[in-house]
């Protein structure tokens, strides 16, 4: 496991989300709620910029809960790949459209004033 | 002393970089304002009438009408999808970094031509394009070539464009658009574009976008969403379309005309040959000109990839190609830049026997456009 210091606490608002370099890894690192998570940047439909569309956003799901009417939920919480619009939830990493994606998840800290993301050695 | 090298050189799998990739389907974007000083007047006042109206999305009035992407709610997303390529130096430099190596390029909003009502209007828009397409962009980089768009309101000025343009070096084929077209296009009166077409050697290729018209088959206003419209919009109107140039005749009065159909998919094609076969027993006196099964006419149609089909088994694509005996018709398209663009390496994971695979990426639309393989028409 290796640590990389990828930017200062200020660097990271709540709310916002941007695309840090980690040796040859891109990683998208959002700072949801003021918790950090942190996804790959590659998208494994087509190999899109996953983490590169301006806004994290919210989503439409509808159950039996709802009477099957669609609600707004997920506020800020979920990517949407820019090129072809498949939807992740960021704090689980799963694929909204096909379950059987799951994202793999980068550990995001904050060590002083330092957003530290932990990736495994080289493969 | 043995030493294993591996497999031999030409067993290696070639990456995408190494291939040659022909891209049958790409976008460029016209706007009113920069094809107004190449059209024809009266209607060179309406181009500059709305040249200020915000860009959107293949939606401005009098100029392509009527954008799905009106119908629909609109919720928040980072999938903006309003690409637009507005230069050959973007063209070039965005089509390098999916290993495109050669190009035909197809307009934005004049994919809803068929739309306008007025005919004269329409003609003009097209003989705007035409002109700007050579001159802002196949005449300024050698692998952007060009698929000059035929007006279907106005055949006859469509096949004058043709003859026109027949010697141009970077025009390799001929764009029927389909979004909205009535009559479809077996009909007898797009017989001059044919007979244009396959005189100067250029292939037709057919294209729709999704709109919802009163013209069969985009009479699509019962689906609700974008995504029943869209899924079934492109598909529907290259089978109505097929079906009709061999169930006219098209494909058998000209006989060296090469055909080819863009941006429907290929999971439709084993449908089509089937039922047409099944349908020619019992209903050849009605296609008395078919002199073989209409299933051989449709399998020497060329069918780009885009958007290509997304199976849990991803092998399920090669199968479909067996099904049409696709190894010398299929052309890979990515649509770039449109929001529903394929990017190759999708059917490069594919498994292809590695010939099908060079003829897929590139071999099969030189064929199509009778070009080399640095894109100048043989």
């Amino acid at each position: 496991m290796t640590k990389a210091v990828v930017g200062r606490v200020t660097d990271f608002p709540e709310g916002t989300h941007r695309v840090v370099r980690v040796g040859r890894r891109e990683i998208g690192v959002f700072n949801i709620g003021g918790r950090l998570y942190g996804l790959p940047n590659l998208c494994p439909h087509q190999t899109g910029p996953l983490c590169e569309g301006r806004r994290v956003t919210g989503t439409l799901v509808a159950d039996a809960d709802s009477g099957w009417r669609p609600r707004w939920t997920m506020e800020g919480e979920v990517v949407v790949c820019p090129w072809h619009g498949l939807e992740y939830h960021v704090p689980t990493g799963r694929c909204l459209a096909y379950p059987e994606i799951q994202l793999r998840r980068y550990e995001v800290g904050v060590e002083g004033e330092d957003v530290v993301v932990s990736v495994a050695g080289q493969r | 002393m043995a030493v294993d090298t591996g497999p031999a050189r030409e067993d290696r799998r070639e990456t995408l970089a190494d291939l040659l990739i022909v891209d049958a389907d790409v976008h460029v974007h016209e706007s009113p304002g920069a094809l107004a000083p190449y059209c024809d007047p009266p209607w060179d006042v309406a181009l500059r009438t709305v040249a200020d109206v915000p860009e959107r999305y293949l939606d401005i009035p009098g100029f392509s009408p009527g954008g799905d992407g009106t119908l629909t709610a609109r919720f928040p997303t980072a999938h903006e999808a309003t690409r637009m390529v507005h230069s050959p130096e973007q063209m070039v430099a965005e089509l390098s970094e999916i290993h495109v190596d050669l190009a035909v390029l197809f307009p934005d909003h004049l994919l809803k031509l068929p739309v306008l009502p007025q005919a004269d209007y329409a003609a003009a828009l097209a003989r705007a394009y035409n002109a700007w397409l050579v001159d802002r962009w196949t005449s300024r980089h050698p692998a952007l070539l060009g698929a000059l768009v035929a007006c279907p309101q106005d055949p006859d000025d469509a096949a004058r464009e043709i003859a026109r343009y027949a010697d141009d070096p970077s025009i390799v084929a001929v764009y029927l658009p389909c979004a909205g077209v009535d009559p479809l296009w077996g009909h007898r009166r797009y017989d001059p574009i044919y007979d244009a077409a396959q005189a100067a050697g250029l292939p037709v290729l057919l294209h729709a976008v999704t709109v919802t018209s009163p013209v069969f088959p985009f009479n699509n206003h019962g689906f609700d969403t974008e995504f029943a419209r869209h899924a079934t919009s492109h598909t529907f109107s290259i089978i109505a379309n097929v079906v009709s140039m061999i169930s006219t005749g098209v494909v058998v009065r000209f006989p060296e005309l090469r055909i080819g159909v863009t941006e429907a998919g290929i999971s439709w094609m084993p449908f089509v040959c089937n039922r047409l076969d099944k349908e020619y027993l019992e209903r050849r006196r009605e296609v008395p000109f078919l002199t073989e099964r209409p299933s051989h006419y449709v399998k020497r149609i060329y069918v780009a990839t885009q958007p290509i089909e997304e199976p849990e088994r991803l092998s399920d694509i090669a199968t479909l190609m067996e099904l049409y005996d696709g190894a010398d018709t299929t052309i890979f398209a990515s649509d770039w830049p449109h929001h529903d663009f394929d990017h190759p390496t999708k059917l490069n994971q594919v498994p292809l026997a590695a010939d099908v695979r060079r003829k897929v990426f590139g071999e099969n639309a030189l064929a199509l456009f009778g070009i080399d393989r640095e894109g100048r028409r043989r």
